[in-house]
C-alpha cells in the first residue's frame, strides 16, 4: 500500500532518514515523541514536502505518478490543517463532493449527526474535540483505501478518543483491503488499535514490531543488583539503573519467567517500552 | 461464542482466545460448521490486533479445531473423542506442572514431590 525507502529530508537541525511499509489490511501505528519526525514522514509520504532522497511508493507505484484519481483513494487527517472556520458542514458539502467522486454524503451527514456535529454551525465554534472528529469523519467518508492520519486523537478526552478508535476499527472491518497509518505521541492509544508499530526517534526508525509480540513477549524485568549480576542477558534489549537495582526490557518474557522465578516480570504498555527503548542503555 | 480477554494476565492474548474457543468447541457450545467471525471483526470486537486473532485462528486450525476456506471464512471442524481426551490429558499435565513448579520454588526435592504424589494417589 505504502512503502518508504530511505526517505531523507534535511532541515537546519533535523535529519530524517526513514523506511517503513504499510501492508493491505493492516493498521500500522507510528509513534515517537514530539519533534521526532512523524509529521515530516507523513508529509513526505503524501508528497506535501519534497524529500531530498529515497523513494515513496503508493498503491504499488512511485508516488510521483499517482494522479488526481489516485489521490482520491487517500483519506487524510493532518495535525495543522483543517477546514475554513467560517464555513458550516453544510457549506463544505459541494466542494467535498467535487473533490472525491466516492464521497458518501448521506453516510457522512448521518455520522456527523451521530457525533452531534451540527451541520449549520460555523466550524470555528466547534470545540477542539468536535473539529478533530469532523476531520476524521471526513477522512472516512469517501471510501479511501489508505488512511494517513497524523495524531487523529490529539487534544481529545478519553471518551472521544475511544469513539474515534471505534470508527477506525469499523472502517477497517467494512473492507478487508483497506489500510491505515496512524501516528500518535501517546502510544497507549495505539496498542488497542494497531497491528504493528514503528517507533521514530530523532528522524530515524529505531524500532518496528507487531503489537501482538509487544503485548505478548515483551516485558519489564525488575530485580536487585545481585539478581542482575547473575542474569543471563542474552534477551535483554535495554537496561536502566533504578534505586532498587535494575529494570530490563526483554522481548522474551517467557524465558525469564521460566528460568528466573524470583525476578519480577511486569506486563508493560507500549509507553513504558518506548521510554525504555529511548532512555535505557544497551547491554 | 463468548470470549473474555484479560489484558493484565501473563498468558498471551492469542492463547487466551485459543483456550476459550477450544473449551467451547469441545463442550459443544459452538457447533460443528459454525462460521467464526472474520479476523478483523473479532479484532474490532475485542479491541486487539488482527494479527493476534490470526495467530489464534492459525493455532486452532493447526490443531484441527477449525478449518479455513479461502475467501469464505473459518468454520468449526468436527471434533472427535480422541481430541477431547487429548485436551483433557493436556489439562491434567498442566495442573501437574503447576504443582511441581510450586513445590520446586519452595525447595521441595524430587523425592518429596513423588511422595506427595503417591500419597494423594493412594488416598483417592
Amino acid at each position: 500500500m505504502l512503502k518508504l525507502r530511505n526517505v531523507k529530508k534535511k532541515y537546519k537541525d533535523f535529519e530524517l532518514d526513514c523506511s517503513m511499509e504499510v501492508r493491505p489490511g493492516m493498521i500500522t501505528g507510528f509513534v515517537g515523541k514530539n519533534g521526532a519526525g512523524k509529521t515530516t514522514t507523513l508529509k513526505a509520504a503524501l508528497g506535501l514536502i519534497r524529500p531530498d532522497g529515497g523513494e515513496v511508493e503508493l498503491f504499488g507505484k512511485p508516488a510521483a505518478v499517482l494522479g488526481k484519481a489516485g489521490r482520491t483513494r487517500l483519506g487524510v487527517v493532518l495535525a495543522d490543517s483543517g477546514f475554513c472556520g467560517y464555513l458550516t458542514i453544510r457549506d463544505l458539502l459541494p466542494s467535498l463532493e467535487r473533490m472525491y467522486p466516492k464521497f458518501d454524503r448521506a453516510a457522512f451527514l448521518e455520522k456527523c449527526n451521530r457525533f452531534h456535529l451540527s451541520d449549520n454551525k460555523k466550524i470555528k465554534d466547534f470545540s477542539t474535540g468536535m473539529r478533530q472528529k469532523l476531520h476524521v469523519l471526513f477522512a472516512l467518508s469517501h471510501d479511501a483505501r489508505l488512511l494517513i492520519l497524523d495524531e487523529p486523537t490529539a487534544g481529545m478526552d478519553v471518551l472521544g478518543r475511544d469513539e474515534i478508535l471505534d470508527m477506525f476499527r469499523e472502517y477497517m472491518e467494512e473492507k478487508e483491503d483497506r489500510a491505515m497509518l496512524v501516528s500518535s505521541h501517546i502510544a497507549g492509544d495505539l496498542e488497542s488499535l494497531c497491528d504493528d508499530i514503528y517507533m521514530i526517534n530523532d528522524g530515524h526508525i529505531i524500532f518496528h514490531e507487531e503489537t501482538d509480540a509487544l503485548l505478548g513477549d515483551y516485558a519489564l524485568l525488575k530485580m536487585t543488583r545481585e539478581q542482575y549480576q547473575k542474569l543471563d542477558k542474552s534477551h535483554v534489549l535495554r537496561f536502566r539503573e533504578e534505586n532498587y537495582g535494575y529494570s530490563c526490557l526483554t522481548d522474551q518474557k517467557a524465558f525469564y519467567m521460566d528460568n528466573y522465578p524470583d525476578v519480577t516480570v511486569e506486563n508493560n504498555g507500549i509507553d513504558t517500552l518506548i521510554t525504555m527503548m529511548i532512555r535505557g542503555e544497551r547491554v | 461464542m463468548k470470549i473474555i480477554i484479560n489484558h493484565s494476565s501473563m498468558q498471551p492474548i492469542y492463547e487466551q482466545i485459543v483456550g476459550q474457543m477450544k473449551a467451547q468447541i469441545l463442550k459443544g457450545e459452538i457447533k460443528e460448521d459454525t462460521m467464526l467471525p472474520s479476523v478483523r471483526m473479532l479484532a474490532k470486537e475485542q479491541r486487539i490486533s488482527a494479527l493476534t486473532v490470526k495467530k489464534a485462528y492459525d493455532t486452532l486450525e493447526a490443531e484441527g479445531f477449525i478449518t479455513t476456506v479461502h475467501g469464505k471464512g473459518s468454520f468449526v471442524a468436527p471434533t472427535n473423542r480422541q481430541m477431547r481426551l487429548e485436551e483433557r490429558r493436556k489439562e491434567v499435565e498442566a495442573a501437574f506442572e503447576l504443582a511441581i513448579r510450586k513445590g520446586k520454588s519452595c525447595g521441595m526435592s524430587k523425592e518429596e514431590l513423588t511422595d506427595v504424589f503417591q500419597m494423594i494417589l493412594e488416598e483417592m
